[in-house]
């Protein structure tokens, strides 16, 4: 027995080792030519294809630095690409391999993370970072902010404080979006009505919902999907919180957060508001391309997005309407972070500094994609010229809280997606479902 | 001349060895540690980023006092296996008698019936995916306006449904091939022995099928057991859970959460491979005991 | 069994409607077979009648048949959309590797485990039927983090040399191939078939001085051809299929296999469901042609299945 054992440990050992032999890239002092397929953004929102050919002298002392993240959509990858030849010709000391991860990315990164394997910048995502921080993976950045003079003045403070964990910030976000009102003015126009304006309420939206749906025909005035990244919105409006304000509990069941479910499901319970899945889709966005929801909550995406699907569809954007307690939005960040196993962590920041300081933000406000994380670009001509964008932007001023919920987070959005369909596909009563989301979000937060 | 004799067992013991060796080095790192590690694994705390930190049944304690798993996830494969187990069993029983009346164009029937068994799940899923949407075939022929992968009430029993339709055809030749096996001679003895054709089915068939039954009936409990993905194309576990199954609970814990539950998952993945042996077991028993008792 | 010399209670004759049914039986038996036949085949056929529709028409009727006709999802799949072709690459490298390595791991074991003498045959033997009985969902994980980054996060430190614990195989093809080039019931089936294999061929080979590996390769192999080809049938239908691990490990578009790649197809392009069923023909087709083939193999496949627990 014990022999079998021996023996076989043996083999697992040099099976292991044989795979550990296997040539790692190693970055090795040679020429190479790379094409690189740049596209550049003008401010008019179309992307134009310029070929770039370079021709980079790999030196030995050249440092390497591994990029990652994830690819939404072939533009905003070119638009990372141009931003990363520019710093290449600016910094011919590093060397900048970019490395995007399609499919599952956060899923992508643990396993490399798990491995040793994971790159020294990457994308964290609001929602799940802390996750990396807890598990100290992440590189604390506070020293080498100061070492190049960037200061957490210098961004929105709601964006920097969501990458900051324990009074040490582990990440520089690098755009944001709000949520605006989408709405189709085709659809507006032959109802007969005026257009929405920043000003509207609750009341307006409900009253232009009706006039634009038409159920017998699968046409409806909003869209209420049951999406942990819409709903708190209302919740907001109506004076609301989904946490508490260190997160140690939640709020689903105060009596805000009811009402504003009540709102929300009313809308659909009424026929003028529709599930996408109602209506046979996955997105509402699609939906409204289509013409089938006159009105939508979605982010700056949906913009590029409507450019390439569905350029006929007309459509304006302002910020979602106010409820009996004011103003409320969600704000969506993504940061760039720095592997703590980096060998180089300067180099890293180095990029992570150009990638976010404000020549860089400019360009990522112009491709239309998102919001530029630094306060000093909020009178950009861009935002004048463009209202669209405008209205996200300055969504972020008005009531906007960033879509993190601590450290349970994906069980509150869980549940908050889980109370809205079951009061949509079970009927179940709005204050128990709501309470019934409240006490599992509790029991995660006891089993933490 | 002893000397040399072991060397002779010496050689042939080493020619064993690298006969087995690949499939000895699968059957250790995939299996046996696999195993073990997994075990390992449910007792610990584990996301994948830091070291796995022992805490013992607090893993089985999580899993045991999950609403999802206890409500949902438990009682849908419960459910899932007492629905289909029976029904393609059945089916395919009855099938199999059917092709076993030697009647014209058995061959053809055969390989029609085999056609489901051979597409792969995920195609046949997203081939159900598109009968089954709101405005698809389904509802065009029979003029209804279900949506049935979304509805809490019709979900689950489409993906059922689907499931006995892709199993039958492999069962019914399972089934075909156990019939043909039983020998005329006992029929004669039978007949001899004034049996009529019913007598001669409930003391022959059904008693010489029972190992083949037992088989097929097992093979269909720890399939169904693990259904995942039928369950990941066709609902991901929705709506409101009502197709949640313990597979698709376990790699959603593992493999998809924020917070990476690889430790709790493992846990769930050794009770639920505790309950399929169990059931296994239970089910041998049952089938062999009552064997025993009308024979 | 005893049931067959027991005595049957006599009965005053047949009931009447026993006869009576007697002359419905076959007509009521083709009504079974048409039924069922025609449930196998409807998903098909829409597949099929569908896939020759524009994209636009992917929910429009007539659902009989293909009016407007096309052939340009057809054309999609096989030219203008690249990843396409790659999928079907990578599932027939997955699936043809693993066969080949599978069947001819499978019979080394299975000849070892009936011919050879060596320590811990029996005990291995055991451990193997036994492990016929594990749900491969516990080793899920555990698989998992064998094949990708490893049990122990940077691997392994024995002073200044590091051995990984994993593979390292994510997004590689290798990851998917390697748990599955030898399995337990592939041994058994193999050793089962070897243990009635008669063994005067080989000894007169070994007279000969031909070695156990020159006996094995040469003389066993050619005459256990439909043996191998049985289980070749049943491992390439199974890796051609597969689902969960590919998942799991597969990470890139390109990467992926076909079943993977449909799948990511849908939920990336969900307004093209016409293409997804044109793909969906394609992952079907080289297992129908295998077994229209093999037709008698695959029968045997199975019967060879149905009695491993008899």
């Amino acid at each position: 027995m014990n022999r079998v054992f021996a023996f076989l440990s043996v083999l697992l050992i040099a099976a292991f080792a044989l795979s550990a032999c296997a040539p790692q890239a190693q970055p090795t002092p040679e020429k190479i030519v790379e094409t690189v397929v740049v596209r550049e953004t003008q401010v008019v929102e179309v992307p134009k294809e310029v070929q770039v050919e370079k021709t980079v002298e790999v030196e030995k002392e050249q440092t390497v630095v591994r990029l990652s993240g994830w690819a939404s959509s072939p533009s905003e990858t070119a638009l990372l690409e141009s931003l990363l030849y520019r710093f290449s010709v600016e910094n011919p000391d590093i060397l900048v391999k970019y490395e995007p991860i399609t499919g599952d990315y956060k899923q992508a990164l643990l396993t490399s993370i798990a491995a040793g394997t994971e790159p020294d910048v990457y994308y964290m995502d609001i929602f799940w970072w802390q996750e990396l921080a807890k598990n100290d993976v992440l590189q604390p950045l506070d020293d080498l902010m100061a070492s190049s003079g960037v200061k957490k003045e210098d961004f929105i403070p709601a964006l920097i404080d969501a990458f900051t964990y324990e009074g040490v910030v582990y990440g520089i976000p690098k755009d944001f979006n709000t949520l605006g009102l989408f709405y189709n003015k085709d659809m507006f126009d032959a109802a007969g009505l005026e257009y929405p304006t920043d000003d509207w309420t609750w009341d307006e939206l409900t009253i232009a919902a009706e006039a634009l749906s038409d159920p017998a025909n699968n046409v409806f005035g909003f869209g209420v999907p049951a999406d942990p990244g819409r709903f708190p919105v209302f919740v907001f409006q109506n004076g609301g919180n989904i946490m508490n304000a260190d997160f140690t509990d939640t709020e689903l069941d105060s009596e805000a957060a009811i009402g504003a479910a009540q709102f929300y499901t009313d809308l659909r319970a009424f026929q003028i508001g529709a599930l996408p899945s109602d209506l046979g889709e996955g997105w509402q966005g699609t939906l409204f391309g289509k013409g089938q929801l006159a009105m939508v909550y979605e982010g700056g995406w949906l913009i590029p997005y409507l450019r390439e699907q569905f350029p006929n569809t007309k459509y304006g954007v302002v910020m979602p309407p106010a409820g009996p307690g004011g103003e409320g939005n969600l704000i969506f960040t993504v940061a760039w972070g720095i592997s703590k196993n980096s060998k180089n962590p300067e180099a890293a920041w180095r990029v992570v500094d150009f990638l976010t300081n404000e020549a860089s933000q400019k360009t990522v406000l112009e491709s239309g994609f998102a919001l530029p994380s630094r306060t000093a670009l909020k009178d950009s001509d861009y935002l004048k010229n463009n209202p669209n964008s405008a209205a996200i932007f300055n969504g972020s001023f008005n009531g906007a809280r960033p879509f993190f919920w601590g450290a349970v987070g994906s069980d509150v959005n869980d549940q908050m997606g889980k109370a809205i369909e079951r009061i949509f596909k079970e009927g179940q009563a709005v204050a128990d479902s709501m309470k019934q989301a409240a006490e599992a979000v509790r029991k995660a937060l006891a089993d933490q | 001349m002893a000397t040399r004799l072991n060397r002779a067992k010496w050689n042939e013991a080493a020619m064993g060895y690298l006969f087995t060796l690949p499939w000895l080095f699968i059957f250790f790192t995939f299996i046996v540690f696999s195993i073990g590690y997994a075990f390992y694994l449910s007792f610990t705390k584990y996301n994948l980023l830091s070291p796995p930190e022992v805490w013992g049944l607090e893993g089985y304690r999580r899993v045991l006092s999950d609403e999802l798993f206890m409500t949902k996830a438990l009682p849908n494969t419960f459910k899932y296996t007492l629905i289909v187990v029976p029904l393609q069993t059945f089916i395919s029983l009855v099938l199999a008698f059917a092709m076993d009346q030697k009647l014209r164009l058995r061959r053809v029937f055969r390989t029609i019936f085999y056609l489901p068994s051979v597409t792969s799940s995920v195609v046949i899923s997203l081939i159900f995916v598109w009968l089954f949407a709101p405005q698809g075939v389904i509802n065009q022929i029979f003029r209804l306006s279900v949506n049935w992968l979304d509805n809490v009430n019709t979900a689950f029993y489409v993906i059922m449904g689907m499931n006995i339709f892709t199993t039958s055809g492999t069962l019914m030749l399972i089934f075909l091939s156990g019939l043909q096996d039983i020998p005329t001679s006992l029929y004669e003895a039978a007949e001899i022995d004034g049996a009529d054709k019913m007598q001669s089915f409930l003391y022959v068939t059904i008693p010489m099928l029972r190992p083949v039954i037992f088989f097929v009936v097992t093979v269909g409990v720890i399939g169904c057991f693990q259904v995942f993905d039928q369950i990941f194309v066709m609902t991901a576990g929705g709506p409101l859970d009502s197709t949640t199954t313990l597979t698709y609970l376990i790699y959603k814990w593992a493999f998809r959460d924020t917070t990476i539950k690889m430790g709790q998952a493992a846990a769930a993945a050794v009770i639920l491979s505790l309950i399929i042996l169990g059931v296994t077991l239970l089910q041998r028993r049952v089938i062999e005991g009552s064997g025993s008792s009308t024979a | 069994m005893a049931t067959g010399t027991q005595s049957f209670p006599k009965q005053a004759g047949q009931p009447d409607w026993i006869d009576r049914l007697e002359q419905f039986k076959t007509p009521f038996f083709y009504a079974i077979l048409i039924a069922w036949a025609i449930i196998c085949l409807a998903p098909l056929y829409f597949t099929l009648v569908f896939s020759l529709k524009p994209v636009e028409n992917a929910y429009t009727a007539p659902i009989w048949w293909p009016t407007p006709f096309t052939l340009a999802n057809y054309d999609t799949v096989l030219r203008s959309f690249d990843l396409f072709p790659r999928w079907l690459m990578n599932s027939t490298i997955v699936a043809v590797v693993t066969t080949a390595l599978r069947v001819l791991f499978c019979s080394m074991a299975g000849y070892a485990f009936a011919r050879i003498e060596f320590p811990f045959k029996n005990f291995l033997f055991n451990a193997l039927l036994l492990s016929m009985m594990m749900p491969g969902v516990v080793t899920l994980i555990p698989k998992f983090l064998i094949i990708g980054p490893g049990i122990l996060r940077g691997g392994l430190e024995i002073g200044s040399l590091t051995i990984p614990t994993g593979f390292n195989m994510i997004d590689k093809l290798g990851g998917v191939i390697l748990p599955h080039v030898a399995d337990a019931f592939g041994v058994f089936m193999m050793t089962q078939f070897y243990k009635s294999f008669p063994k005067e061929l080989e000894e007169a080979a070994t007279i000969d001085g031909t070695g156990r590996l020159g006996t094995f390769f040469r003389i066993v192999l050619p005459v256990s051809q439909t043996q191998l080809i049985t289980l070749a049938l049943l491992t390439f239908q199974g890796e051609w299929n597969r689902f969960m691990e590919p998942l799991l490990i597969l990470r890139s578009p390109e990467n992926f296999t076909l079943p993977l790649g449909l799948q990511w197809f849908r939920g990336e392009y969900y307004t093209l469901y016409s293409i997804v069923l044109a793909g969906s023909l394609f992952n079907t087709l080289p297992i129908l042609v295998l077994f229209f083939l093999f037709q008698r193999y695959f029968i045997q496949s199975i019967a060879t299945t149905g009695s491993k627990e008899a």
